[in-house]
Order: C-alpha cells, then structure tokens, then sequence
C-alpha cells in the first residue's frame, strides 16, 4: 500500500495552505499545483483499489482513538469506486479548464483552481468518512466551494444563483445539524457503524424523524425534486466546466450520503419505496421540464435532476441489481454529462444567454466538438452501442426482477422525452445553417484532449462493459452487506 | 382561504415536532455505552487536558477542527474573489465621518490589551474556556476598531496571506508528522506533561496557537475587505 485514505484530504487541504504563498513567487503554480494534487488524488485512489480488491475494506482511524471515539475513514470497494470516479473527473474538469482566465487577473484564476480543489476533496471526504459530524463539515466544504464557484463571474445573475444556493444551503446545513442532534441525542454516538449497530434501540418516532431531516437536507445538494430550485440557475451561471464537477462530482456524494444513511444506518424498508417516489417524481418533473427549455445548460442541467432520479429509483429497487444499475448509472452519468457540457460550453461559447438555437450549423465549423457532443447525447439517451445503453438495460432488468411493471413503463416514456429534446439540439447542430456571423471559438488543446478522453470512455464501456462490471459488481456486494461494513469498523476495537 | 389552509397545516406540523422535540427529554441519562464517558476519562488520564471541550475538538475530533478551519478559509477566499475589483487602493476608504479624538486615544490604549487577551485565551486554550477560534476572533476585534478609527489605518495584505498560510501549514503538518512517526493523522507526538500546567496535552496547545493565528488572520481579512469596498 503506497499511502492511506487519509492522504486524500491532507494533501488538498496542505496545497491549498501553500497555494497563496507559493502563488506569489510563482503565479502559474495556482494552476500547476491543483493538477498535480488531483492527479496524486487519482493515482491514489487506484492503488488503493488495488490493495482493497486483494485485503478488503481499508478502514483507517484518525488522531489515533479507534472509533466510536475517533473519526475514522472507510476505503471499501463500495467508496473506492466514487472516489477513483470523482478524483478522475476532478482531474479531466482541471484539465478541460487549464487554460481558463489564463489572460485575466491572478486573484480570480487563484480563487478559482483553489475552490475546485477543494470541490472535489470536500466530496471525496464525504465518501470516504465514516462519521456523520465530519461529513456535515464536508457537506460544508463543498456547500461553500461551490457558492464560491457559482458567483465567480460577478455579474447580477450569477449573484442572484449563488444566492439562492447559500439560501437553500444554509437551511439544508440547519437540518443536518438537527438530524445528527437527534441521533447523538438518543444514542451517544456519531459514527455510522456505531448507529447502525444501535439504530434498534432507538425511539421509532425520533427514528423517524431524523430521516426526514438527513432526506431533507441532503436532497438539496442530491436535487431531489422539490429541493433542486437552486440547480439549474447554478448550472446556467457558473463557468462551464464547474457544471461538470456539480454534475459530476458533487451530486454524487450527496447520492451517497443518502444511499449510506438508508441502505446501512437506518433499519427499516419503508425508506427504499420512498427512494422510489421521489426518484419517479424527479425523474418526471425534471425531464419534462427538459423538455420545454431554450437554453442549453439548463436543458443539461434539468437532464441532470432527471438523471439523478432514475439513480435514485435504482437505489430504491433495494437489491443487488438494483444498486449495480444504479452504480452503472452514476458512472455513466458522470462521465456522459461532463462530455455533453464540456462540449456544449464550446457549442454556444461567448453567445449571450446561450440559447440552444445559437447551436445551428455548428457542425461544420467545430466537427470534432460536435461529433462528441452527439456521442454524448446518443449515449445519456441509451441508444447502443454507447455506454448510456447498458445502465439503462439493467436498472430496466433490475425493476423486471421484482415485477415493477408500471416502473418499467415510466421509465422508457419518460426516455422517449428524452430522445426529443436530445436529438433536437444534434438535429440543429448537423441540419440547420449558422446564422450569425460571429466566429465560433475553437476548443483548445487541453479541452480537446479531456473531451476526447471522456468521449473514448463511453464508446469502449459500450462496446465492452465486462471492463467495469466487475468493480460494480463488487460495489454493490460491499454495500449490501451491512453487517460486514458494522464488523469492519468496530472489531478495530480489540 | 389559502392562508388558513396554511396556516392549520404549519400548525399540525408544528404540533407534532414539538410533541417529538419534547420526548427527546435533553438533560437525562438515556444511553449508558455513548462515547462521553469515554471522552471524560480518556482527556484525564491519557492527554492530561484539564478542558475536556479543548481535547474533544482538538484532538478526538481534531479532523473536524481542520475541515472548519478550511471552511472558514474558503469562505474568506471566496469573499475576496468577490469583492477584488470592488476594493479601494491601500489608505483610502469610504468611512463616513471621521472619529473623535477620544476614541482615537481610547483605540491606541486598547488595542494591544485587545490583542494581549486574544493571545491569551488562545494560548491558555487547554487550560481554560476558550481556545483558538475565541482568541483568534478577538484578536479580529482589535483590527476592527483601528479600522473603523483611523482613516488611513492599513493591514498589509501580503502579511496577512502569510499568516494565514503559514499558521494552516502548520496544522496540517502537525498532522502529518503523527502520520508518518505513529502511523495516524493528528496523532499526538509530544509528551503530555502534567495537568493544569501551561505544557501539557501534547500537540494540542501547539495545533490551538496555530488555529489563532490563522482565525485572526483571516477574519481581519474579511474585515478589511468589506470595509474596503467600494459603492
């Protein structure tokens, strides 16, 4: 083993002390650094895959006192997977947007890197930690990271989203703080696998209503439906490629913070079927509005909400299938979504309001950029051979299995909303002629490399998904299995 | 009708919340295995901590201590990156009118003892109520009140950077030497001495000290960079 979980958050938060410091000697080192550690995050991460696929779960304390006293941090085959998945996006998004504010002042470019750094530590640290008081103050990292990231272009709207996010997320922070009270409050603990070991004992009523607090405060940064009003103004505001870590990055660790709370703190069923409305309400919701949009990143964005609620639906399926579609899923999603608004920022660069008619034509003067986009859009619509196709197919086998007729029928309407909107814009993009005359930007060479990178990803998961099943496959055993991960972390107690 | 509506259905909500709140029953023993026993004893008898708080946040849970140190540095980050253009040359400011002699005389004597009592309940953070983020904010307070009294009052940006910088290195470094000499982060490797003495408990004081300084440093910051803006 080359290194310990730990390293995943020293690191960052080490570079970003010396950031400032070294970017007054230097000024290129703001950019320089935060690559260098996201790169050292990814590489880490897939050692360390390596060494839990032969030992098992990894499970390191903290400060030196075995949990429950101490906080400790859980390298499982489960949370190995998100964070090899979110530290390579962390890495392509830092690649994509080397360049970015390259002419400008140091001080945004610094604030920039530093916040996306942290972005991504914040997330993994969500994933990785096996206590519920220091993921709220991972919740807060990124919570913060990203108000920082949303208001970066100053300008009135921007403002305006940001400020509806530090509304939104103020709240969800409020809540968290009440849930985690309750639970200390009966069981005098905080660490997850020590709840889950007394999660029985505890008055069924508070039970109850701790969950709805954690659901609560979580759905707003998992955009779960009736909490996601802050997302597609975020989306439509911040720079390109954050709409890519959001999409990417920070969703997905709220995914998980629910996922762990139902699937191994809390004890009872009824949670998955609740899993299931609001992921179908999402779903729906978030889709059909899709559909009604005029501008391209909140098209992506309300595909996004929608894309997350069919994760949430497979989660809700509560077996081992369903939690394997839902990983696929997650995977592809992150990796298709950041292709399509990698691409699409270029589609309708420097155009006000970027509305998705400003795409016309587009496919003769940027082919490459173009032909990504539509792999893009081919593979979240589920068409094979792309990747989109086979998550799609077992989160559809996984509701077979247990007879969800009805799910299955929703699901491939709803799908078919989502070829419409979807083959609209790539029909514009190679059938309409280019009006304007403003000249479109040419994507630059590390944008290129990370879009073709992604754009390699779906095309060889779709023609050989037996490459990543198998980790999926030991993903979703591992989180199934609750009284291994309970036994992981406290028999480090003899 | 829509408000009534609202209003009864606020009104069960409410009614059931404070039902549950109140069965929480906050005060009484519910949970004899918790781990607060465990935190009583274990900053007696093996950190020698006479601030059980201080021991708690600093060491037990120490790796929160530092995700809220980062998040209060991203916060100041973030603020600056706002407000940069906004912000007016060194030694001119929108202050309304100026202040009067005797609180320009007041703010000089005070100052240093403002600064003087930050450095203490930092330092003594261990040994009694306070600690790093108390100081560190007090010390801010000092900052403030020169700010708001003299016009021409100014607090080197760079200097505060560096403070800023050096004293978060510093904590995160203290953590990476538990990792590499004991084999886990923020472990403690410094003897603990005796209790109730201004050396004891290890790392602890030394983690605080830093903790101060970056506080102070970065809320003088913020302070300086909201006063600083411009219309």
């Amino acid at each position: 083993m080359v290194g310990s979980p730990v390293l995943f958050v020293a690191i960052p938060l080490l570079a970003a002390f010396i950031i400032p410091l070294a970017g007054m000697m230097w000024k290129n080192s703001v950019r320089v650094i935060p690559g260098l550690v996201l790169a050292f995050m990814f590489f880490l991460s897939i050692s360390l895959m390596g060494y839990v696929n032969e030992h098992g779960t990894i499970v390191e304390v903290l400060a030196g006192w075995k949990p429950p006293i101490g906080i400790n941090l859980v390298f499982s085959p489960f949370t190995g997977f998100l964070t090899t998945l979110m530290t390579f996006l962390g890495f392509i998004v830092w690649l994509y947007s080397y360049k970015f504010k390259r002419n400008v002042d140091f001080e945004p470019s610094m604030k920039y890197f530093m916040l996306l750094m942290l972005l991504v530590t914040g997330s993994v640290g969500i994933v990785l930690t096996g206590d519920i008081f220091n993921m709220f103050v991972f919740i807060e990292i990124v919570s913060i990271s990203g108000y920082g990231l949303t208001s970066f272009y100053t300008r009135r709207d921007s403002a305006e989203a940001a400020f509806k996010f530090l509304f939104m997320g103020a709240i969800a922070s409020t809540f968290l703080l009440i849930a985690i009270m309750i639970i200390y409050s009966q069981l005098g603990t905080l660490n997850i696998a020590d709840i889950a070991d007394k999660m029985p004992m505890m008055n069924h009523k508070l039970k109850v209503l701790s969950l709805v607090f954690f659901i609560l405060a979580i759905g707003v940064e998992a955009e779960i439906f009736p909490l996601n009003g802050w997302a597609p103004d975020v989306y439509t505001e911040a720079p390109g490629p954050i709409g890519a870590a959001f999409a990417g990055i920070v969703v997905k660790a709220a995914i998980y913070a629910s996922v762990r709370l139902v699937y191994t703190m809390y004890d009872f069923s009824g949670a998955f079927d609740l899993f299931i409305i609001i992921g179908l309400i999402t779903f729906i919701m978030a889709e059909t509005t899709a559909l009604r949009q005029d501008q391209l990143k909140r098209m992506l964005a309300y595909s996004s909400i929608g894309q997350m609620g069919l994760v949430m639906i497979a989660f809700g399926i509560g077996t081992k299938e369903g939690v394997y579609a839902a990983l696929f899923l997650m995977f592809n999603h992150a990796i298709i979504k950041s292709l399509l608004f990698f691409s699409g920022s270029y589609l309708v660069f420097n155009k006000k309001n970027k509305y998705i008619k400003h795409v016309n034509g587009m496919g003769k003067y940027l082919p490459i950029t173009s032909v990504l986009f539509t792999i893009g859009a081919f593979a979240i619509i589920g068409l094979p051979p792309f990747a989109g196709f086979w998550s799609k197919l077992a989160i559809l086998t996984a509701a077979a299995d247990n007879k969800m007729v009805v799910l299955i029928a929703v699901i491939l309407i709803i799908s078919i909303l989502e070829a419409v909107y979807y083959l609209r814009v790539v029909n514009r993009i190679y059938f309409y002629d280019k009006k304007e005359k403003t000249e479109p930007k040419k994507p630059s060479i590390n944008a290129l490399v990370a879009m073709i990178s992604l754009g390699i990803i779906v095309l060889v998961i779709g023609f050989y998904p037996d490459l990543i099943s198998g980790i999926l496959d030991r993903a979703a055993a591992d989180l199934m299995d609750k009284g291994n991960y309970i036994k992981d972390v406290l028999t480090l107690n003899k | 009708m829509k408000k009534v509506i609202v209003l009864i259905s606020l009104g069960i909500l409410g009614f059931y919340l404070i039902d549950i709140f109140l069965g929480i029953g906050f005060g009484v023993p519910h949970f004899t295995n918790g781990v607060k026993d465990l935190y009583l004893s274990n900053s007696k008898d093996t950190l020698k901590v006479s601030n059980v708080v201080t021991a708690i946040v600093v060491n037990f849970r120490g790796f929160d201590t530092l995700g809220e140190v980062t998040v209060l540095f991203l916060a100041s980050t973030a603020l600056g990156g706002i407000l940069y253009k906004k912000r007016h040359h060194v030694g001119e400011r929108s202050v309304l009118f100026p202040a009067s002699q005797v609180v320009m005389s007041g703010a000089k004597l005070l100052f240093p003892s403002i600064v003087l009592l930050g450095a203490y309940v930092f330092i003594h953070g261990h040994l009694s109520p306070g600690g790093g983020f108390q100081g560190g904010t007090i010390i801010a307070t000092g900052f403030l009140l020169m700010l708001l009294t003299y016009r021409n009052y100014s607090v080197s940006h760079n200097r505060l950077v560096y403070f800023e910088s050096l004293a978060g290195i510093l904590f995160v470094s203290i953590g990476l030497v538990g990792y590499f000499s004991k084999g886990s982060f923020l472990e403690n490797v410094l003897p603990v001495g005796n209790m109730n003495e201004l050396f004891s408990g290890g790392v602890i004081g030394i983690i605080y000290i830093a903790v101060g300084f970056k506080v102070a440093a970065e809320l003088t910051g913020i302070i300086y960079t909201v006063l600083h803006e411009k219309d």
